[in-house]
């Protein structure tokens, strides 16, 4: 069956089973008895098994049948979840996601088996039926002998681990019987090296000379589309030597080594038991040394790369609908232009014809304003797997600490999403590692032992402001100024007039990022010019605030020209303004006879609040007319806990509005916080409740 | 129009008018036309922001030449039009002129430098002075113009 059509399906509903398995292991860690989340995980693996295995995906439908019978005896009270079941739950989930991101970039999903994973869940699935307490030393035993193996393999050889499928061992053995020599070859290449794939071509041109080339880490196809970083390991059949495989690849220009190795009978069969955990630990030792090149070619990797699948947007229903409606009014009045066309009389057709161009230019403001609506994505999508990253850094480096998150249902672009998570996780584990201090230093300084970060993200204005903060140690001002001085980015006399805030802001340059020990000095500044940059590609910017001994605030300010909000129409004299629903707190019709004088200015008496008067006309230089109305009407707004109320004329209603910029080099004293279109294409200016107040 | 681009140093001006002169706006600058139409007012805003258009839904705001050149103030006519002009990408402005003229190219010689006084603002309006068959046309610097808004701001 061809099943390629589901595909993206498929990726997709995997995506949400992973992100809520992980989210409910993080509850079942914390409540271990708790029998909805445990349902819920069943639930999600059983799906996520299905669909792999409707998919063919044989290893993953595998690792997660596995899971799902650990799930299972959970779920029947058998067995209890254990930190260290948890923790290898988790592992699991990580190879899922990484099954799942091979298959996004290939469509397939891969070689890897892990065995280890699932090893460990048989076992502990074995201890935990058995009923016995015996912790898991077997496992843990098990698996150090093959890491170390693998370690080793690397070391002496210099050739990375591979894995051969059941049809090249049976080719090897069948070649090693016709005494042939089989060779594992890892061909290093220059990391100066452009045209990586180029250079790996003429070293199977030349391996091709001398025999076969039965299989290769990465994929052949993988090889040639630069998907590699700067080695690559093949196995070659040849009735040749060692020595002479080696020469003939290193004669290949700007190939750094090629390093050789036998393959005998006994290592065709412990392979299999070594290599998932060796690709694995190779994966990571590879990722930590290669560095910087290896970042530029996975930047690389991801703009060459053409994932087998398109990135998508889920929609609510209800937009669509609403975007269905538009069309079809489209159509009528497209066919009301027809139709007019067609009328005798000319002044009707005249005004007809005006009438109609209305009412399609209508339709397409509405449709415009529609589309740009499905593409808002709540920020949740992207922070929802920050707990479990925090999760892990608290277990990696021993040190107690809890995430709070609020305003997860905040709506930004989807580019805007797709960007910010990178910067955001950036900035969480500052706070995680620098930020916040070790447990005892916690106690010693009268804190509470756990540590908390906070992640809040809210609409302010025109901006989305996301938060990032911690209650750690906070940033030692002084001592930026001094790193800063030595490393020769200020002088001494300009450290000396430097405000704090200029100081803290040095920790976004860039010269700051590279100096490791600074990190050690002010638990800062690794990266942080990478985050700003980012942010700043997407139009916004980021500021710290931080106080000693009490914590560090980054706030990431996004500009969003594509905000959309609900807000309250308002009419002033000939002028319409929006007011933002979020901080209007009541409208009220107040009596002239009801307004008080405090100061000469007009206050209401209002439930026991005193709220000050704002006669919007006067503050936006509209005329005042003669008309005398018999009661005000007040929109009572808020900024923070103070109250003001805004006298406008009339209420046209609320509107769900999209903000737009009115560019910068218009100055109006920010009480302007940006305009909207309405559906008859006229501008309406959304005033700043903040600034007004 | 008979001439045509002599040299590297050629550039085109599209020519308005604004009163009895005619001043040059590179065309480089220059995003869009488009005829009069409501301008929403921007209160606080400089006074010679007449206020923001909608230009295809994206919002523009829009100055007077005229205000800012401190002549008599815009009288709007069937041949106002407002030039859209991109200084900066994503960052456009419209200017009001009383009638769009013609497109000229001038070349380097053409162009007569004018002095620049740093203590008078006006100066800055200008990057020459063209001569296009008989006629002289105030070339204008539209970073000048554009730019400069931000430091009285």
């Amino acid at each position: 069956m061809d099943v390629s059509q589901y595909l993206e399906i498929f990726i997709d509903e995997t995506r949400e089973h992973l992100q809520s398995l992980n989210e409910q292991i993080l509850i079942l860690e914390k409540e271990p008895e708790n029998v909805d989340t445990i349902n819920e995980i069943f639930r999600a693996a059983h799906s996520l098994k299905g669909m792999a295995g409707t998919m063919g995906y044989k290893r993953m439908q595998r690792l997660t049948h596995d899971m799902e019978n650990v799930f299972s005896e959970i779920r029947n009270g058998k067995m209890k979840a254990s930190p260290k079941l948890v923790d290898v739950l988790f592992k699991g989930l990580d190879a899922l996601e990484q099954y799942l991101d091979v298959i996004v970039n290939s469509g397939d999903e891969g070689t890897e088996d892990n065995e280890d994973i699932i090893k460990v869940l048989n076992e502990i699935l074995n201890e935990g039926l058995g009923g016995a307490a015996e912790p898991a030393a077997p496992a843990a035993a098990a698996s150090a002998p093959a890491a170390a193996a693998a370690t080793q393999a690397v070391g002496e050889s210099g050739v990375k681990p591979y894995t051969l499928a059941e049809h090249e061992k049976s080719a090897i053995e069948k070649a090693l019987s016709e005494k042939m020599n089989a060779f594992a070859m890892t061909v290093y290449i220059q990391e100066t090296c452009i045209l990586k794939a180029a250079r790996a071509f003429l070293v199977f041109k030349a391996l091709e000379d001398l025999g076969t080339v039965i299989h290769s880490e990465p994929a052949v196809q993988d090889i040639e589309d630069e998907h590699f970083d700067f080695d690559f390991t093949v196995v070659l059949l040849t009735d040749k030597d060692a020595e002479t495989a080696k020469k003939k690849v290193e004669n290949v220009s700007e190939i750094k080594i090629a390093c050789v190795e036998a393959i005998t009978m006994d290592a065709v069969a412990t392979a299999s038991a070594t290599e998932t955990k060796a690709a694995a630990e190779s994966a990571s030792v590879q990722q930590k040394d290669s560095g910087a090149p290896a970042a530029a070619a996975t930047q690389q990797k991801a703009s060459a790369g053409k994932p087998v699948v398109n990135r998508s947007v889920r929609v609510d229903i209800d937009k669509l609908d609403d975007l269905m409606n538009l069309v079809s009014e489209l159509i009528i009045a497209k066919n009301g232009l027809v139709s007019i066309n067609t009328a005798d009389v000319a002044g009707l057709r005249e005004s007809g014809f005006n009438e109609q161009i209305e009412y399609l230019e209508r339709i397409t403001t509405n449709l415009h304003q529609s589309v740009m609506k499905t593409r808002m994505v709540p920020i949740e999508n992207v922070v929802s797997r920050f707990p479990r990253m925090i999760r892990d850094i608290s277990k990696k480096l021993d040190k107690k600490m809890e995430l709070y998150m609020s305003g997860e249902e905040t709506e930004l672009d989807r580019t805007v999403i797709d960007e910010i998570g990178d910067p955001l996780m950036h900035m969480l584990r500052n706070a995680a590692d620098h930020g916040l201090e070790s447990n005892e230093e916690r106690i010693k300084a009268g804190k509470p032992e756990v540590g908390s970060i906070f992640l809040n993200a809210y609409q302010d204005g025109n901006n989305v402001v996301i938060e990032v903060r911690d209650d750690g140690k906070g940033v030692d001002v002084e001592k930026i100024k001094k790193k800063a001085v030595e490393k020769g980015t200020i002088t001494s006399e300009q450290a000396a007039t430097m405000t704090d805030k200029e100081a803290i802001d040095l920790l976004f340059r860039p010269s700051f990022s590279t100096a490791e020990k600074i990190s050690d000095l002010s638990g800062r500044g690794v990266g942080l010019d990478v985050v700003k940059s980012k942010i700043e590609a997407l139009g916004g910017d980021v500021e710290a605030k931080t106080v000693l001994g009490e914590g560090t605030t980054f706030i990431v300010r996004l500009p969003l020209t594509l905000a959309i909000i609900q807000a309250l129409m308002v009419e002033l004299g000939q002028e319409k303004y929006a007011i933002p629903l979020g901080s209007i707190q009541t409208i009220e019709d107040v009596l002239p006879s009801d307004i008080k004088y405090v100061q000469t200015k007009e206050v209401i008496h209002l439930r026991g609040n005193v709220i000050p008067l704002i006669r919007l006309r006067k503050v936006l230089d509209i005329p005042e007319d003669d008309f005398a109305p018999e009661s005000l009407t007040v929109v009572i707004v808020a900024k923070g806990d103070r109250l003001a109320g805004l006298v406008i004329d009339n209420l046209i209603g609320q509107q769900e509005i999209v903000i737009k910029s009115i560019g910068k080099y218009i100055n109006n004293n920010k009480m302007i916080g940006g305009a909207t279109i309405l559906g008859d294409g006229e501008v309406a200016l959304i005033l700043d409740a903040n600034a007004i107040v | 129009m008979t001439e045509t681009v002599s040299s590297k140093e050629a550039k085109q001006y599209i020519v308005v008018k604004l009163g009895n002169e005619q001043y040059g706006i590179d065309i480089q600058y220059v995003d869009n036309i488009v005829r009069m139409q409501k301008i929403t007012r921007v209160p606080k805003a400089q006074d010679f922001f007449n206020g923001v258009i909608n230009l295809r839904g994206e919002i523009v705001p829009v100055m007077s030449l005229r205000v800012k050149f401190e002549l008599d103030p815009d009288e709007f006519t069937g041949k106002t039009r407002i030039l859209i002009l991109k200084f900066e990408p994503q960052a456009a402005v419209g200017v009001i002129v009383d009638e769009v003229r013609e497109v000229v190219t001038l070349d380097a010689d053409q162009i007569e430098k004018v002095s620049y006084n740093p203590n008078d603002e006006k100066s800055l309006f200008l990057s020459g002075i063209g001569k296009h068959n008989d006629n002289l046309i105030s070339l204008l610097n539209i970073e000048g113009i554009i730019v400069e808004k931000e430091k009285e701001a």
